[in-house]
């Protein structure tokens, strides 16, 4: 869906992306993370072609998106880290000029704004003006404008900025709507905790590089098994790796292990089975819980 | 119906009914006033009280309404909604210009009734509209031109922008005040004028003009908001600009291939410090031409190349042309037969100057230290040696002072070696 293929940004003094190439699946939520200065907003505003990068190439849903910058336009959302609104008109005037100006028909209008605010929980505020309302409601508005054409690929730069944890709930759970419509979303944003909860894939940027690009929840992957013993075992790893359709993919100690299971819910069984026959004083053996901060650390560690 | 979005928007904005309600009736009042000092009818007062209303409401209020369409939009951090939409730069410039100006359009098309109804020489109306209007969008459309540039600029004050455009209302207010004569636009005010061989009615040959004008500010919008819109162009529209302007000009001096080099040459110059304070001067943009320059990507080249250096390289054959000939102008009494290549080099070394303040720390005052260095280098230094009685020295910083034609173009290439060299290790420093 979307590709990008040795992009080079620079600005007097400095490189803000180096030689960075990714893919990113159709209908993945990608999450954009990196320290400050790492060079996201730089990515997704040439990505929205806003800002035209010294050299390489991207291309979303076949779009040349530095040749053909505004057929680009028409496919994408974006919402920027400082986006504004026209606070001299309601909300409903707002949403309706950006539908226009997006080529939705005068008679479509009123339809896509229902849509969009029902969507975003705004229906009620459609006659106020953008600065009568609060910056959760504002960050709302903003979004609403990125998506009332119903785009395919939708970029937004720290949306969830200045959101309470309310607002930010609901906004995951819209992005997951977005998502189960077939539409791919690239998200940057610092509160790793909240990208967990809907994000598919997890691009690290660092240094204006690419330092990393995992799957973060990927349903087709094996996941993870975690064993904890009541008490330690000398001989835990020898044991564990003698063990047919396992993998051992971490074993600190001889208390612990993270496993890897080749089957689904009957191979679970057989292991488990054959744990107890060994002995073993199993208190836990369920699937490890993957958390995006502890990757995205791990990752920066590894880089730096 | 499917209305420009833009329009609709500015629409909505400027006319409320409120607005409406309001403006209406301020400006009756006035023309109630003007109508009791006629003696209790529409006469001379109250028509001169409303072409002079017209004017400043289009001029002034109308001027400032353009400005602000664009220069509000970064302010408030909207233009990348703008930029984000499917509208074309078409529709984005006369949605801005006529939807921003929308108020101020209905107040002077009031004043336009008012005058209409008032005046005594109605057959002069239709050619006074024609210039009232065409005047008006002119400079309505530089406004938002104006605003263009300043943005693109980082310029997001609209205070020294618009004095800018009151001290242009004041220097052309004595040729608006013939605009109000309304004797000059009757039918039989026959007056010659002379463009090329050709010998054309004047007022004509005005209309002409203006629309001209107008044609090539809104042209300029257009591509100014093309650009903005990310959409890439190949600098036909300033080729054209450059062109048109050789061909007008060059009509209204005496007819020779000498007298049509001088006017391209003088153009050409011209437009190369134009192109050079308008454009904006990014390092990484001569970088991205390099690039494509090495790439042999021409298109590119063509895309990035600075309309500076267009105008500038146009200059060179007028000025090649020019060195050979023997001819004299006849305003000055010095020979100036190999002067215009020395000349062209000074635009160079003028615009390497500007380029050099522009790559340093503080580019927002490349324009005030440029001027500095050129009353130094036109003015100061060369007096100060002149003075002495050291007019080697002068011609030094001013080379044509310089009594041999060659020892100006060495002069002159002297000095632009020694910017360009500082220029390029500027440039290097900052990318």
């Amino acid at each position: 869906m979307i590709t990008a293929d040795k992009l080079i940004f620079e600005y007097p003094g400095l490189r803000a992306l180096d030689d960075v190439s990714f893919k990113i699946a159709s209908g993945s939520i990608t999450a954009l993370v990196g320290p400050n200065g790492a060079g996201k907003t730089t990515l997704l505003r040439c990505m929205a072609a806003l800002d035209q990068p010294v050299s390489g190439a991207i291309n979303i849903a076949g779009i040349d998106v530095l040749e053909q910058p505004r057929d680009c336009h028409r496919i994408i959302g974006y919402l920027s880290d400082f986006f504004g609104l026209y606070q001299r008109l309601t909300v409903r005037q707002c949403l309706h000029y950006v539908a226009r100006a997006q080529g939705i028909f005068e008679a479509d209008c009123a339809a896509a704004i229902e849509d969009v605010s029902r969507r975003l929980h705004i229906q009620d505020r459609l006659e106020n003006s953008p600065a009568q309302l609060s910056r959760g409601l504002r960050q709302r508005v903003a979004i609403a404008q990125a998506i009332i054409h119903k785009p395919p690929v939708v970029l937004l730069d720290e949306p969830a900025s200045g959101l309470d944890p309310e607002a930010r709930h609901e906004l995951a759970e819209l992005f997951l709507d977005l998502q189960a419509q077939g539409m791919t979303l690239l998200v940057s944003s610092h509160i790793l905790a909240e990208l967990e909860a809907y994000c598919t894939d997890m691009l690290v940027l660092r240094q204006g590089r690419i330092v990393e690009q995992v799957a973060v929840k990927a349903p087709s992957l094996v996941k993870p098994f975690k064993l904890l013993l009541a008490n330690p075992v000398e001989n835990l790893l020898p044991l564990l790796q003698s063990l047919p359709g396992i993998k051992v993919l971490n074993s600190d100690n001889k208390q612990q292990a993270i496993l890897q299971l080749d089957g689904g819910a009957s191979q679970q069984h057989q292991v488990l089975k054959a744990l107890i026959a060994l002995d073993l004083t199993v208190c836990e053996f369920a699937p490890a819980a993957s958390n995006l901060q502890d990757a995205y650390l791990q990752t920066i560690r590894h880089s730096s | 119906m499917n209305l420009n979005p833009e329009f609709e928007r500015q629409l909505i904005l400027e006319c409320s009914q409120a607005r409406l309600i309001g403006a209406t009736i301020v400006l009756s009042a006035v023309f109630t006033l003007t109508y009791f000092l006629d003696d209790y009818r529409l006469g001379n007062i109250t028509a001169q009280a409303a072409l002079t209303l017209f004017m400043l409401i289009t001029l002034l209020w109308g001027t400032r309404q353009s400005l602000d369409s664009i220069v509000e939009e970064y302010r408030d951090r909207t233009w990348d909604i703008q930029r984000l939409s499917a509208l074309g730069p078409w529709q984005m410039a006369w949605g801005k210009l006529l939807g921003s100006t929308s108020m101020a359009w209905y107040c002077a098309g009031i004043c336009l009734l008012v005058h209409a109804l008032a005046t005594d020489n109605p057959a002069s109306l239709p050619l006074l509209f024609f210039y009232a209007i065409g005047t008006a969008l002119l400079v309505q459309s530089a406004g938002l031109l104006l605003g263009l540039l300043a943005v693109q600029r980082g310029q997001l004050k609209t205070g020294s922008i618009l004095i800018l455009v009151l001290v242009g209302f004041i220097v052309f207010m004595p040729s608006l005040t013939d605009l109000t004569d309304t004797a000059n636009y009757l039918p039989d005010n026959l007056q010659i004028s002379s463009w090329y061989n050709l010998t054309v009615n004047a007022q004509t040959l005005h209309q002409i003009s203006l629309l001209c004008a107008l044609f090539w500010c809104v042209m300029g919008n257009y591509r100014l908001l093309a650009q903005d819109l990310g959409l890439r162009n190949l600098p036909w529209a300033w080729l054209g600009f450059t062109l048109f302007l050789v061909v007008y000009l060059g009509g209204f001096i005496p007819s020779s291939s000498y007298s049509f080099s001088l006017a391209a040459f003088a153009v050409c110059s011209v437009l190369t410090y134009v192109g050079v304070i308008v454009e904006r001067h990014e390092p990484m943009r001569i970088k991205r031409l390099l690039d494509y320059y090495r790439q042999a990507n021409w298109r590119r080249v063509g895309e990035e190349l600075p309309l500076s250096a267009l105008s500038f390289a146009l200059s060179l054959p007028f000025a090649i042309f020019l060195s050979f000939q023997e001819q004299r102008y006849a305003w000055l009494d010095i020979s100036l037969h190999a002067y215009p290549l020395a000349i062209a080099l000074l635009v160079l070394r003028d615009c390497a100057i500007y380029l050099f303040f522009c790559f340093g720390k503080n580019p927002q005052r490349a324009f005030s230290l440029s001027l500095l260095s050129a009353a130094l280098l036109y003015g100061i230094l060369p007096g100060l040696f002149g003075a002495v009685g050291m007019t080697d020295i002068s011609a030094l910083f001013f080379p044509l002072w310089a009594d041999s034609a060659f020892a100006a173009l060495v002069f002159a290439a002297l000095q632009c070696v020694l910017i360009l060299r500082l220029l390029y290790q500027r440039w290097r420093k900052s990318v």
